[in-house]
Formats: structure tokens, C-alpha cells, sequence
């Protein structure tokens, strides 16, 4: 008889099936891929919020850049700011600390600030153009950006004191194993 | 009880500011590029939606990728340039129809091929019908019946038919 084919074929269908179930729910449905990871940071210049200088990522180049994406309407950003400010506090000496307001008032930023404090330089951002250049995919976001300008990693979500002191470490290590070219 | 509470947590939130203002999105391009950056926002997925298009999410997110699509087709950038922009950044992922090319083409060609499967089995099973029925039906030389069966049963062409299928 031909049944054992038929049941052969089955058997692959149904293997077939699960393996892309399996792929599918093996991965966070909400996680977006980042590709930018080991890449050149995309340049930018944008307007300080409080002092209104222009700041570019150009000038920064030869020290480590810590880039955090937040706006005043999201709950984690509130969470996270206080971090933030410890980490620019204890750190601030090491890298640069550099907010960027992502889809919101600048009158909303600037009273989120005064509640929760503004230890570092905060950007605006208009329309987005640079977060989508960075491939932000929701508030908040930090980025590490390393001496030569390469894009180290980013971390999705609000930041603990821990996971920020240990990506900060890996940033000046290199930075110390590999020093940067002189800026001019 | 529960549906009071929600909509006063949810008013809450809004009486406090908990949601993005929306801007308004740059403005449109000539009627021929603005068709193209629509196309283009049909076939990106927006960064933080479930399955939605840019093109299609009210989010201010998808409308900050439509603004760079827009930014992009008006210096002049090819489709495949723009769709290599964001690639670039958020992977394929943001490709809501993949491209068809290495594993992809099973994605491509699997509901196909499982259609043609289908269709070979169903003309299969309808070849084989009329051979089998005329195979059982006659079968005089095959004792299909055995013995003990009462008589008066085997009267009855249904049950006798009915018999014949259960001992096959």
C-alpha cells in the first residue's frame, strides 16, 4: 500500500508547520530588529531645548556619547529619568550625556524637566527626522555611541543604574584600549 | 464597577497629558510623488504598531517614517533607495511583503505549492472513486457475505451494502 507515503507527507507538512509556529513564537511579536548595531552613528545637529546652541554629533567625536530618546507623555520615561540623571551625575565626566525629546511640545519637555530635573543637555528633534534616522521604534531608548563615532548598542525600555554602569564601562574601556583620532 | 474605574484611569491620563500631541505631517508633494511616498508607506511597516502600515497608522511614529519617506522621494531617491533606508535601520522586518528572494521564496511559493498538493490529491481521490465502487459493487467471484448472517437480513440491499463497507 501507498498509505505509509501518505503519512510520510503528513508527517513533513505538520514538521513544516511547526518549525515556522516554533520561529514565529520564539520571538517578542513587539521587538523591532536594530540593524544600525557596529554602524556609523547617523550625523545630526539639532537645537538645544533650554540654551538654544546648535549641537552636532561631529563636535562630540572622541568621547562617548549616551543618547536617550524620551518624551513627557510616556510612563517609563518618568521611571527611567532618574537614572538618567544619577548616571550623568556619576558618569558625566567620562561621556556625554544627551537627551533627545521625541514627539512631543517643548512645553511639555521643559515642565517634565523642571519636575524631574535636567542634569544634561536635552534636544529637540523636529519631526522625528533623526529618530527614525536611528531607528528608534518607541520612547525610551538609549543609545551608545563610542568615541569614533560607532553605534555600540541600544538599550530598549527604561534603563536600570546596572545595565547603564556596564554598557558605560564597555564604552571607556574601548575607548581607553583604542584611542580615539585626535578631533581637530 | 471595573468599566467605571477604566474610563476614569483613561480620562485621568488624558486630563494629565499621558498621550503624544500629535504634529502635523509635512506637507504633501506633487500629486505624482505624493502617489509614490503613499505606495512606499503601504509597504513599511510601521516601528511601533502590530501588522499596520505607515501609510495606514494614525501613530505619531508611522507619521515621522512618512515624513522621511516624503523627505527622501523629494531628493529625488529611487523606490529601492528608500525601501534600503529603512531596511538599513530596522531590518527586513519592515518590509510588510518580503522580498522574494533566497528562504523568501518559500513564503512566496509555499501557499502554491500546498493549492497544487491539494488539487492532485482531490483528483486522485476522485480517479480512484469510480474504480473502487465498480470494483466492490459486482464482486461475485469474493464472498463478501460470510455465513452467519440471517436470511431475512440479507434481504435488505442497504444493510447488505452497509455490511460490505464495515468488513472492507
Amino acid at each position: 500500500m501507498k498509505r505509509w507515503q501518505y503519512t510520510l507527507g503528513f508527517v513533513a507538512v505538520c514538521a513544516a508547520l511547526l518549525f515556522v509556529l516554533f520561529k514565529g513564537f520564539g520571538r517578542d511579536p513587539h521587538e523591532v530588529p536594530f540593524m544600525l548595531k557596529g554602524k556609523p552613528a547617523p550625523a545630526f545637529t539639532l537645537r538645544a531645548l533650554d540654551t538654544g546652541e546648535r549641537v552636532s554629533l561631529e563636535e562630540l567625536k572622541g568621547r562617548p556619547v549616551v543618547l536617550n530618546f524620551w518624551a513627557s507623555w510616556c510612563g517609563p520615561c518618568q521611571q527611567e529619568h532618574p537614572v538618567l540623571e544619577w548616571g550623568a551625575r556619576e558618569f558625566g565626566s567620562q561621556a556625554v550625556f544627551l537627551g533627545v525629546v521625541f514627539e512631543d511640545t517643548e512645553d511639555n519637555a521643559r515642565e517634565f524637566l523642571s519636575r524631574m530635573g535636567a542634569s544634561f543637555p536635552q534636544l529637540v528633534d523636529p519631526r522625528s527626522r533623526m529618530a527614525v534616522d536611528y531607528g528608534v521604534a518607541g520612547v525610551p531608548e538609549t543609545y551608545f555611541i563610542d568615541p569614533n563615532g560607532i553605534i555600540h548598542g541600544k538599550h530598549v525600555g527604561p534603563i536600570d543604574p546596572q545595565t547603564l554602569t556596564t554598557r558605560l564601562r564597555q564604552l571607556t574601556a574601548q575607548a581607553t584600549a583604542a584611542p580615539a583620532p585626535e578631533s581637530p | 464597577m471595573t468599566s467605571a474605574l477604566l474610563s476614569l484611569t483613561l480620562a485621568l491620563g488624558l486630563a494629565t497629558g499621558q498621550f503624544a500631541p500629535q504634529q502635523a505631517a509635512s506637507d504633501p508633494l506633487a500629486p505624482p510623488l505624493e502617489a509614490r511616498v503613499q505606495t512606499l508607506g503601504k509597504h513599511l511597516r510601521c516601528a511601533v504598531c502590530q501588522g499596520l502600515s505607515v501609510a495606514d497608522s494614525p501613530s505619531s511614529m508611522a507619521r515621522a517614517q512618512l515624513d522621511k519617506v516624503r523627505e527622501l522621494v523629494a531628493e529625488g531617491k529611487s523606490d529601492a533607495e528608500v525601501m534600503d533606508y529603512f531596511v538599513a535601520r530596522y531590518g527586513e522586518w519592515v518590509l510588510l511583503e518580503p522580498r522574494a528572494e533566497g528562504f523568501n521564496w518559500f513564503v512566496w511559493l509555499g501557499p502554491i505549492a500546498l493549492v497544487a498538493g491539494g488539487l492532485v490529491l482531490i483528483l486522485k481521490q476522485l480517479k480512484r472513486e469510480p474504480a473502487v465502487a465498480a470494483a466492490t459493487e459486482p464482486s461475485p467471484e469474493v464472498p463478501v457475505t460470510p455465513a452467519p448472517a440471517p436470511a431475512t437480513e440479507d434481504v435488505d440491499p442497504y444493510l447488505a451494502a452497509v455490511r460490505r463497507e464495515l468488513e472492507r
